[in-house]
């Protein structure tokens, strides 16, 4: 066998053997995360149905900006809202933009809860942005976002 | 399996008929985010989350949660609630696994 023949096919070899574990791992992420594991914008357009979204002062996410745990991060979401038949919140959604599974919590108020407003703790697996996006009677859809900074992961 | 702990508080204690009193539901739960693996054999650990919560006002169903497995272990689910009137709030709360626990309080509103 030539040399330069010889390079070429063990080189192509070499790359085959590299490629296919990586492939591998790709795939089995993909099992393990199931059917829920969609990106940010799919999950909000999943929730909208395609609808515009618009950032409003009118909706507060309190989230800690520095998250020294991850594993508990408390997250509280309040919408101004008279919350009468006519005019209430119908639905909250809590998304954290980069974990394995971006949707958290999706809440279905009615006007019997007074006050719109949802708190819980979630999980964190690194540092990024919860959003609050939020459905209002009328169908129009408002969000708030917040960056929460995380020192340790809390997510396995 | 294990049954679910839970815990209800209402926030003030003493309320009447009007206010808006905050309802903090808690349940004992390991929520297995189903990405942790296992220490010994290395094997993954299936993913156990509470999916669903219903709070229930004499019967009628006044919030609904869909939940996943990004939220903490033994989750804090925190809504508020228009009291009207004496009454029961019931919720319920159920897992990916089949496993539901139902918890009660009375309302009792003063003066």
């Amino acid at each position: 066998m030539e040399r330069r023949s010889f390079l070429k096919s063990f080189g192509a070899m070499g790359a085959a053997i590299t490629l296919i574990p990586q492939l591998g791992y790709g795939e089995e992420a993909k099992k393990v995360a199931g059917p829920n594991a969609l990106s940010l914008d799919a999950a909000m357009s999943a929730i909208t149905g395609g609808k515009a979204v618009t950032f409003s002062p009118k909706v507060t996410l309190s989230a800690p900006e520095i998250a020294e745990n991850g594993a508990v991060v408390p997250v509280k979401v309040s919408v101004e809202s008279p919350m009468t038949e006519k005019d209430h919140v119908k639905e909250i959604h809590v998304l954290a933009s980069k974990n394995n599974n971006v949707r958290c919590a999706d809440v279905y108020l009615s006007p019997a809860n007074g006050s719109a407003s949802f708190g819980t703790r979630i999980k964190l697996g690194g540092t990024q942005d919860v959003v609050a996006v939020v459905k209002m009677s009328d169908g129009t859809f408002l969000a708030a976002k917040q960056n929460v900074k995380v020192t340790i992961g809390g997510c396995g | 399996m294990a049954e679910i702990k839970t815990l209800i508080k209402i926030k003030p204690k003493t309320y009447s008929v009007g206010d808006v009193v905050a309802v903090d539901f808690m349940a004992m739960h390991p929520m297995e985010s189903g990405m942790r693996k296992d220490k010994d054999s290395g094997a993954l650990i299936l993913a156990h989350y509470i999916n669903e919560v219903t709070f229930l006002l004499n019967d009628k169903v006044i919030t609904k949660m869909v939940t996943w497995e990004s939220l903490s272990v033994n989750p804090l689910f925190s809504v508020n609630l228009k009291i009207t009137g004496a009454g029961t709030l019931k919720i319920l709360a159920k897992d990916n696994k089949g496993q539901s626990v139902e918890t009660t309080q009375q309302i009792t509103p003063k003066g």
